[in-house]
């Protein structure tokens, strides 16, 4: 009898393997193997020509390498503001699409191409518009009288990283407007109408109730949008693979220079490394700052 | 003083008309409920009221002067809603203190109504606390919480107790009339449920497809329906209505022959009727005891201690009801002779309207 339950277990305990074999091979081909691929890779000056174990050399290289902050610094920035102006646009454009206005179906629907047409297209577009001979923003500034000359937005440091911001957010804006749309619909409408009865006004409404109340959402929203934007990459390599001087490379275009344009595959693997080790104690740093988000505003 | 004046208040959503010339007079301090089965517009009337809804035509007077253009908010209303409307993200003390920060009170006024508030209704521990962290009955002291502290002069409830459950909406009954009663306030409450109704108000406004059936006091509502509608609505277990013609209009009754072959002489005026009218009897279910008279064959007997419900019908299928002894010999399948007292008994001409009773019972001392 024991022996027959015990079997009985065993057996169960392989179904239940069975069931989870096919997601653990899809991460383990997907997820677990080039991730240790990566790591050992990154001890190594890798090339065309072979592999050969380097230790910590690669790591080292980068800690001391000036340019290689400047590039941790600058993705930082890209990802702050970036993400900053994709929540604050979404929220305001939420909000207006959130509210009674005649047609709102059709801007709903007309938020939506951005974010729905290949990025690649999209992109292309934006060179058209920054180009300094034929394109609009150029002629328009001129006719403006703004600029004196043609101006290649895409040539100088400034221009060049701003412009890819604006690129960036363009893309960026709709899926978090839509989020906060959906979160916004799904807050009470009797918690509007009691603030109203108490006297409260538009303005005070939305920053006593519909912020708090869909503050869960815009945190986690932040969270996915700032992950995304980090590691943007057809964005920048479209619009200025990651030039001028540098001025528009961030650690996953600096990463994919040294790797696959340079055939540096050891140096590579040990930006991807970094990157890896910076968006997880990223990502840790607001998992904590979530969770006490949605404890206060009563979240379970 | 705080009255409150309906005067031919309509509304309208697109074509569909669901308010028709609604015409109130509420008076100071007075407890009114609206009730009516679902899409009445009882509830529409409600946010009316408040300023939630605008009128399509009518005006609304509170205290004499014309709100009926006016916002939410300087109407001197305040309103508790069905599913509580608490703001999750703040205290039980941030939520019943809401409309004073609005108003932008100082913290020691704030401090001090919401501690009377939360001492009325013994919320005092729970200040501290989150909606979440509450139970229903105490989310809904919270909700009232929160219309007192603005010391209003019209109380508004939107069917306050229906996320109750039975137990408690008893209790809370109880609860709101001694509430009532402490701050002697006018108060408007809406419900589907006759015995919140019949308990709770002053008087009471039974809609009916968004026209006042009838406006009176419970006793009133129970002994002198005006209408068939409100004869069935009011009144637990419902009322019975038993079809006949009417045999005899001439005397100071009428007679009427049921279907069932019994003949009742009724007394009630008998203008507007005369031989072979068909009119229907109402009889409520506790005006009838066992003896001669109606034959009813029993199907369902629920037996609830106190008194025994029979369900079943006459000999000639019309469904009937009975409320009889809680010991009665009675059994299901078994047929049991019913008589009806007479004076109880209510005669509806066929368009719904009601016989006048000469004379209805009187309370008992």
């Amino acid at each position: 009898m024991a022996e027959r339950t015990g079997r009985r277990k065993l057996s169960e305990a392989w179904f239940a393997w069975m069931l989870v074999a096919p997601a653990i091979l899809f991460i383990a081909v997907i997820v677990a193997w080039p991730l240790a691929e990566t790591i050992r890779l990154s001890f190594m000056e890798a090339d065309l020509g072979g592999e050969e174990f380097v230790g910590t050399a690669n790591y080292t290289d980068l800690l001391d390498s000036r340019n290689f902050h400047e590039t941790v610094v600058r993705t930082f920035y890209w990802m702050f503001l970036s993400v900053g102006l994709k929540l604050i646009l979404g929220l305001i454009g939420a909000t207006l699409l959130n509210a009674a206005i005649p047609g709102r179906a059709l801007f709903r629907v007309l938020v939506m191409p951005p974010w729905v047409i290949p990025i690649a297209i999209g992109c292309i577009g934006w060179l058209w518009l920054y180009n300094g001979y034929f394109g609009l923003l150029s002629g328009l500034g001129q006719r403006l009288g703004i600029l004196d000359g043609p101006f290649e937005f895409l040539a100088y440091k400034q221009s060049a990283f701003y412009s890819a911001i604006v690129t960036d957010v363009w893309v960026g804006t709709p899926m978090v407007t839509l989020f906060l749309l959906a979160a916004m619909q799904g807050v009470s409408r009797d918690l509007y109408e009691a603030a109203w009865v108490d006297g409260a006004g538009r303005w005070y409404r939305f920053r006593r109730i519909t912020i708090p109340q869909i503050m869960p959402v815009i945190v986690s929203m932040a969270l996915l949008s700032a992950i995304w934007t980090f590691n943007s990459f057809e964005i920048i390599w479209i619009l200025t693979e990651g030039g001028p001087r540098g001025a528009t490379t961030t650690l996953i275009v600096d990463t994919y220079k040294t790797a696959i344009s340079n055939y540096k595959f050891g140096e590579g693997a040990a930006r991807a490394v970094i990157i890896v080790i910076l968006l997880a104690l990223f990502s840790l740093i607001y998992l904590f700052f979530l969770n006490k988000v949605n404890r206060k505003y009563g979240v379970k | 003083m705080a009255t409150l004046d309906l005067e031919n208040i309509s509304k309208s959503f697109g074509p569909a008309k669901v308010l028709h010339d609604i015409d109130l007079a509420i008076r100071d301090k007075e407890f009114v409920v609206f009730v009516g089965p679902s899409g009445c517009g009882k509830s529409t009337l409600l946010r009316i009221i408040a300023g939630l809804e605008e009128t399509s035509a009518g005006r609304i007077v509170i205290e004499g002067r014309d709100v009926s253009r006016e916002d939410p908010v300087d109407r001197g209303i305040s309103m508790v809603f069905q599913s509580y409307a608490l703001y999750p993200h703040l205290t039980v003390f941030e939520n019943i203190a809401f409309p004073l920060r609005v108003q932008k009170m100082t913290q020691d006024e704030v401090s001090q109504r919401v501690a009377r508030a939360a001492e009325i209704l013994q919320l005092t521990d729970k200040l501290p606390l989150k909606p979440g962290q509450l139970s229903g009955g105490q989310r809904q002291r919270v909700a009232i919480g929160r219309s007192i502290v603005r010391e209003p002069k019209v109380f508004l409830f939107d069917e306050p107790l229906s996320n109750l459950d039975a137990a408690l909406r008893g209790d809370m009954r109880v609860e709101l009339s001694q509430l009532h009663r402490a701050l002697n306030a006018t108060m408007v409450y809406v419900t589907h449920d006759q015995v919140e109704a019949m308990t709770m108000a002053d008087r009471i406004v039974v809609l009916n497809g968004g026209r006042v059936e009838q406006f009176g006091s419970p006793m009133e509502l129970y002994h002198h329906p005006a209408t068939k509608f409100v004869a069935g609505f009011i009144g637990q277990p419902n009322m019975n209505f038993v079809p006949g013609t009417v045999a005899d209009a001439s005397g100071g009754g009428v007679a009427i022959d049921t279907v069932d072959g019994a003949r009742l002489v009724l007394p009630v005026d008998t203008a507007g009727v005369s031989t072979g009218d068909a009119v229907e009897i109402g009889i409520r279910p506790e005006d009838v005891r066992l003896g001669d008279g109606l034959d009813l064959n029993i199907r369902v007997l629920e037996r609830l201690g106190g008194v025994s419900i029979a369900h079943g019908a006459l000999s000639d299928g019309t469904r009937f009801c009975a409320s009889l002894d809680g010991n009665a010999r009675i059994e299901e399948g078994v047929p049991v002779g019913l008589t009806v007292d007479p004076a109880c008994a209510h005669v509806f001409k066929a368009d719904g309207t009601v016989l006048r009773r000469q004379a209805a019972p009187a309370l008992v001392a």
